[in-house]
């Protein structure tokens, strides 16, 4: 395995188009928020599809489809 | 609350999956249906079609238990309170993961439930497929596919409802969390037993920091509370990490798992025709020409179709050709030139003034409104139109969720203001309402801006817009810096496009229509009469005269329009209606100060009677306070900058 295989990449570094897997959700995301992105699909292991990333970031979760601030996105970590 | 002893039968779910259209298959009754998450905001009941002696109650969607949010809160009250036979859990069945995760908790609740995975449609267009036996058969509770806006399923999940039962519970949680559970579920269950929901579900709710069991145990279990407290605080403490998170994701977990065995997902190739529009719609570079073209669709269909031709007709070729003349002539006819006829068919009569500006002038407008509004919110495009404008909206210290209740602002304030509902904070909610408030022009008023500004030029217009534009962006600027607490970043879900259906829009414009004509006629009388008591004591013209150095010296208007901002309290196209009275009288530059006064001055009164009853007296009169002086203010400067410029 090579060493970037498992690195660990803020959503919103990723470029649209790619399938990622949900690696956690970063200590600025306060509680409230991570329940709340948990609770829409945003759990760990899960694949995820980046559509876009401007204006927003919009991801597919299963088949729902989210739109993000990059100030969230930015501190959800993800792994290819 | 259910006070009948009929027990119920609770409709849950995420937002935005077909509850509110299946309560309309189930009842008969209609509740608001759109394609936005989070419309159904108060829970909702009536009597089953297919068994009289039961109640259906369609709840705000959740999408988690335990609740945060006041939609949650709405329905975890509902489950606590009501005495219940059955849940029904309508689920999206394309989005099986999510679904099951609710389940999971909804299942240690002890209450009879079936469990609809509705869109079943959508689900196989995108190549999903589950196994419902196997489903069904894990939860040991009835499982049925449905399409609640075809209808499909619909016998089956009456016959089902019939056969709901207790679901074996879709999880164990960690041994040592079982413990914990176990523990404060004996204690609820000798201090404060739940009527319908069982000991266990209020454990893990209470444990997750559900404020709502939270409540109705310090309720019920008295002095007993302080020991489930303790053992909640020595759960949370044994827990490493955050003890309501640790829950959320052993549940979520084990609904992944579930979810897996039993579904499976075809790999689609090409994305559906739908999803590509979606994306579309909100890509950086094709969303403005999509959203231009949206809104010029919309001017061309409510500012051309329904302000121009629609009042055309109404308003000059009925009302001002036929009915009017005859309904004077009856009048005097029958009662003579009196001071009875002239409150019906004067100046300012109730029929001459009052219907025929409701009828003939706003109903077209706000109809065609709310005909271009449905069709927009149940498209889909909505939430996509927050994504497109969440930067603007940031700089105003809101986030593009506030573009719902902006628009509807466009068609009524007063409306717009009940649903800042589905804005996520206190703060949000204020700010929006306070810029709803200022410089938001309803419908009616636009029509009425559109008739006597574009008759002056297209530049006068111009000047007027612009003008709202400013002072939209300015004070939202200053209240996002004044008004404490943190902007909230924008997180939503983009549901699906779908095709409108015309029955939907045409109910839901219906059932808007109806609680305007409610709303808006009543006051237009009472506006009228006031008027005309005014009128008849001889105070209007002593208003008049009061407020001439501040309209006529500072505004640069003639006197009369001080006439024109009283009207403008009791509804501001009312007032603006007044300033188009005397449009022959005003030049460009005196026309465009007026509208400009006029549209920020102080919403109409059901508006503030609105705004009271969402944000409380001090805050609803705080606001007038700061808006009539501003109105003022901006009103004068442009005045000034205009006649220094014109
Ligand atoms: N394709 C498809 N669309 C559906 C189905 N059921 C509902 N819809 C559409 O989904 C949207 C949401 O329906 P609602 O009934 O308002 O959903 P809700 O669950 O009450 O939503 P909230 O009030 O936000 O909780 C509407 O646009 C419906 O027309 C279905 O089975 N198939």
């Amino acid at each position: 395995m090579s060493p970037h295989h498992d690195a660990r990449l803020p959503l919103a570094f990723i470029p649209p188009g790619e399938e990622v897997r949900l690696a956690g959700l970063g200590d600025e995301i306060d509680a409230l928020q991570r329940e709340q992105l948990t609770a829409y699909g945003l759990a760990e292991n899960r694949p995820l599809r980046v559509l876009q990333q401007k204006p927003m970031t919009v991801i597919l979760a299963e088949e729902v489809e989210l739109a993000l601030e990059h100030s969230v996105a930015r501190h959800i970590w993800v792994v290819r | 609350m259910n006070t009948s002893t009929a027990p119920a039968i609770l409709l849950v779910g995420h937002p935005n999956v077909g509850k509110s259209v299946l309560f309309h298959r189930l009842t008969g009754a209609y509740v608001n249906v759109s394609n936005y998450p989070g419309t159904t905001v108060e829970v909702t009941q009536a009597p089953a079609r297919f068994d009289a002696s039961a109640t259906l109650l369609d709840t705000p969607g959740v999408l988690a238990l335990p609740s945060r949010s006041d939609d949650e809160r709405a329905t975890m009250r509902a489950l606590l309170n009501e005495t219940s036979r059955c849940l029904v859990q309508v689920g999206d069945a394309k989005n099986l993961r999510r679904t099951l995760t609710l389940t999971a908790l909804l299942a240690e609740l002890g209450v009879p439930m079936v469990l609809a995975l509705n869109m079943h449609d959508e689900a196989m267009a995108r190549g999903v497929t589950v196994d419902i036996p196997a489903l069904a058969e894990e939860l040991a509770i009835p499982v049925l596919a449905t399409v609640a806006t075809g209808g499909e399923g619909m016998g089956e999940l009456t016959s089902s409802i019939a056969r709901a039962a207790v679901p074996d519970p879709l999880l164990h949680y960690d041994p040592l969390l079982e413990e914990e559970i176990t523990l404060l579920a004996a204690a609820i269950a000798t201090h404060a037993p739940h009527p319908s929901l069982a000991a266990r579900g209020l454990a893990i709710l209470f444990l997750g920091n559900d404020t709502e069991v939270d409540s109705w145990l310090r309720q019920h279990a008295g002095p007993a509370y302080a020991q489930l407290d303790a053992l909640r605080r020595a759960a949370s403490q044994r827990a490493e990490e955050d003890l309501p998170g640790l829950l959320a994701r052993q549940r979520t977990e084990a609904a992944d798992a579930l979810a897996t065995s039993v579904s499976q997902r075809a790999v689609r190739s090409s994305p559906l025709l739908a999803q590509r529009i979606g994306q579309a719609v909100v890509h950086p570079l094709w969303g403005i020409p999509i959203l231009l073209g949206v809104l010029y669709a919309v001017y061309l269909f409510v500012g051309v179709f329904g302000a121009t031709t629609l009042v055309g007709l109404l308003e000059e070729d009925l009302f001002d050709g036929i009915l009017n003349p005859a309904v004077t002539d009856f009048v005097t006819t029958q009662i003579g030139n009196n001071g009875l006829s002239d409150l019906l068919v004067g100046q300012y009569g109730l029929w001459t003034m009052g219907m025929t500006y409701a009828l003939a002038l706003i109903l077209p407008i706000v109809s065609t409104f709310f005909i271009a509004f449905g069709i927009l919110e149940d498209s889909g495009y909505m939430p996509r139109l927050s994504v497109i404008a969440n930067r603007i909206f940031a700089r105003m210290g809101l986030n593009g969720r506030a573009v719902l209740p902006m628009v509807l602002g466009l068609g009524c304030v007063t409306m717009a203001t009940l649903t800042t509902r589905i804005l996520h904070s206190p703060r949000e909610r204020l700010i929006t309402i306070f810029l709803l408030a200022l410089a938001i022009p309803c419908s009616a008023q636009l029509g009425v801006v559109l008739g006597m500004l574009g008759g002056v030029s297209f530049s006068a217009l111009l000047v007027w817009a612009l003008a709202m534009v400013g002072v939209l962006f300015l004070s939202g600027f200053l209240a996002a810096r004044l008004v404490p607490g943190r902007r909230i970043p924008l997180v939503t879900e983009l549901p699906p496009m779908r095709l409108p259906i015309a029955g939907n829009v045409l109910k839901k414009t219906t059932g808007r229509l109806k609680w305007y004509l409610i709303e808006v006629i009543p006051l237009f009388l009472i506006g009228t009469f006031l008027m005309y008591l005014l009128d008849r004591l001889g105070i209007l013209p002593a208003i008049i005269e009061a407020g001439e150095p501040l309209v006529s010296g500072w505004l640069g208007l003639p006197k009369e329009a001080s006439a024109a901002f009283v009207m403008g309290f009791l509804r501001r196209d009312f007032g603006a209606t007044g300033l188009f009275m005397l449009a022959d009288a005003l030049s460009p530059v005196q026309a465009i100060v007026g509208m400009i006064t006029i549209t920020l001055f102080v919403p109409c009164f059901a508006s503030l009677l609105m705004m009271i009853k969402e944000r409380g007296l001090k805050t609803g009169l705080a606001m007038l306070a700061i808006i009539v002086p501003f109105a003022f203010l901006v009103g004068g400067l442009c005045n000034l900058v205009l006649t220094a410029l014109w």
